[in-house]
């Protein structure tokens, strides 16, 4: 009898020590409870190419300072020109807003008939994590010239709609295609048109530093200015350095219109190396 | 009814040598001991402060996670025994405020894809009092960082926070110590040394998802 209460007692201690440190023991088996953030996906790590824009947008609450300039001399004028740098130039200064991650509202103001350019970007989707990364966006925004040229009325008024096409090959070399109107791409004319034009860049990143970037604007042709202004398409090359919040770009381009409503209506110099000019934008990335 | 004295009474040789056996093999599981989770609800944060010649900076995450195990003694003075912890900070959720910075911080530095977490785990070394209520608890254990391990010593402060605790802790690493290259370029403005700040909040495990 003494034996049989042994056991009984035995087992049921046992029964409870065991249940005690299972449950222990599970409180000590911690567990993750979520798996590693998500990180964004990326296709071009700049807002813009040379001109055209990328679908990339900045974190909510950051600012974009941008200065760029184009030389006017061509770097085939030698050492007279000091390969171009002489100057003069047109400049650019620029400021974006980042309201949101995926809206960019930003004003920008080049020299060239001191064009004023109100313009948003929103990037509408994203995905190909991991294998593919692809990016769509839109832009658009109107222009004020302000200090118009002959046959141009005062503050006339431009505006332009880009949509925005993105994605990453390879995780270096990435590629966007620009399908672009252009509402009255010809101030100096009475005319008021809607023109269309073809952005195509790309980029090779060499490092997570440095990259070459090329660029490419097929707009539509204007025959009836003379001088033809807008003759020819645009074509940009250079190389990108980019830091935590920067990016350099130094270019060789025939494309020394910098605002969209400009650069979209074509070039007056034609891509042949004796028309490249220097040029270059630096973006300083900020948030207070 | 079966009390204590009863089963003391009833228990013959076999039954105490199987007590023993149970009691020992169950020993690392004392009752005492305590076991508190990263409370997800609570306001953590984690810094990771950069300092440099030219421009200062932080990532700052909330994605902390972990446990902390506290031996018999509680968080007592002088009683570290039976006492362990782990966390962990989700890499990739560093915020510097600038998005290229945190592309630049995951993809270069930290190599988040490959290392997604940083983690600290060991056992506490001494526990003091502190002021104003809290106390000075030093852990020591192994730091781990981009794929690295490091032994440090961490002194953090811990005060009770509704059912558990709030620790905050501050200490720096080196990141050459966990094989992250600099690049050796006058534009790139980050430190070497960074100074790792933790505040968070743990809760008892059987409380996990309740209210402090």
């Amino acid at each position: 009898m003494k034996a049989a209460v042994n056991r009984i007692v035995l087992y049921s201690l046992t029964a409870l020590l065991l249940t005690a440190s299972a449950l222990t023991a599970q409180e000590r088996n911690w567990e993750r409870r979520s798996a590693p953030v998500d990180v964004p996906v990326t296709v071009f790590h700049s807002p813009q190419s040379a001109n055209l824009p990328t679908a990339e947008t900045l974190q909510s609450g950051e600012w974009l300072f941008e200065i760029s300039h184009r030389f006017f001399p061509a770097v085939s004028e030698g050492a007279d020109a000091l390969w171009g740098f002489d100057g003069p130039v047109y400049n650019r200064l620029g400021l974006a807003y980042a309201p949101t991650d995926r809206l960019l509202i930003g004003i920008v103001r080049t020299n060239l008939h001191d064009n004023l350019d109100l313009n948003a970007k929103v990037r509408i989707a994203e995905g190909g994590q991991g294998a593919t990364p692809w990016m769509m966006g839109v832009s658009g925004g109107v222009a004020f010239n302000t200090e118009a040229p002959l046959g141009a009325d005062d503050n006339e008024v431009q505006a332009y709609g880009q949509a925005i096409f993105n994605v990453l090959l390879g995780d270096r070399f990435a590629v966007g295609v620009v399908p672009s109107a252009l509402y009255n791409p010809t101030i100096r004319l009475a005319t008021r048109e809607v023109d269309f034009a073809l952005g195509l860049n790309a980029q090779l990143y060499l490092s997570e530093q440095a990259s070459f970037l090329a660029e490419w604007v097929v707009s539509p042709t204007h025959p009836d200015l003379d001088p033809a202004e807008f003759e020819h398409d645009s074509g940009s090359f250079g190389i990108e350095l980019e830091t935590g919040g920067h990016f350099f770009k130094v270019l060789l381009t025939n494309q020394i219109r910098m605002n969209p409503a400009q650069y979209l209506a074509g070039s007056l110099d034609a891509f042949e190396a004796g028309q490249w000019r220097v040029g270059f934008n630096v973006t300083r990335l900020l948030h207070f | 009814m079966l009390t204590s004295s009863g089963i003391h009474a009833a228990a013959g040789p076999s039954l105490r040598a199987g007590l023993a056996v149970l009691l020992l093999a169950t020993a690392p599981f004392g009752a005492a001991a305590q076991e508190y989770h990263v409370d997800l609800n609570a306001d953590n944060v984690v810094r990771f402060i950069s300092e440099a010649t030219i421009e200062d900076f932080e990532g700052v995450t909330e994605r902390i996670d972990g446990f902390i195990v506290l031996g018999d003694g509680g968080l007592v003075s002088g009683a570290t025994a039976g006492s362990d912890f782990y966390l962990e900070v989700d890499l990739g959720s560093l915020d510097t405020g600038i998005g290229l910075r945190n592309r630049h911080m995951r993809d270069n530095y930290l190599e988040t894809d490959r290392f997604p977490y940083a983690t600290f785990s060991g056992s506490f070394a001494e526990v003091s009092e502190g002021n104003d209520g809290w106390k000075r608890v030093t852990g020591a254990g192994d730091l781990g960082i981009h794929g690295v391990s490091r032994s440090v010593e961490v002194a953090c402060d811990v005060a009770p926070a509704g059912s558990g605790f709030r620790a905050r802790c501050s200490f720096e690493v080196l990141l050459s110590d966990f094989d992250i290259e600099i690049p050796k370029v006058m534009f790139m403005k980050l430190a070497d040394e960074i100074r790792l700040e933790l505040d968070f909040f743990v809760t008892p495990a059987h409380l996990e998802g309740e209210s402090p």
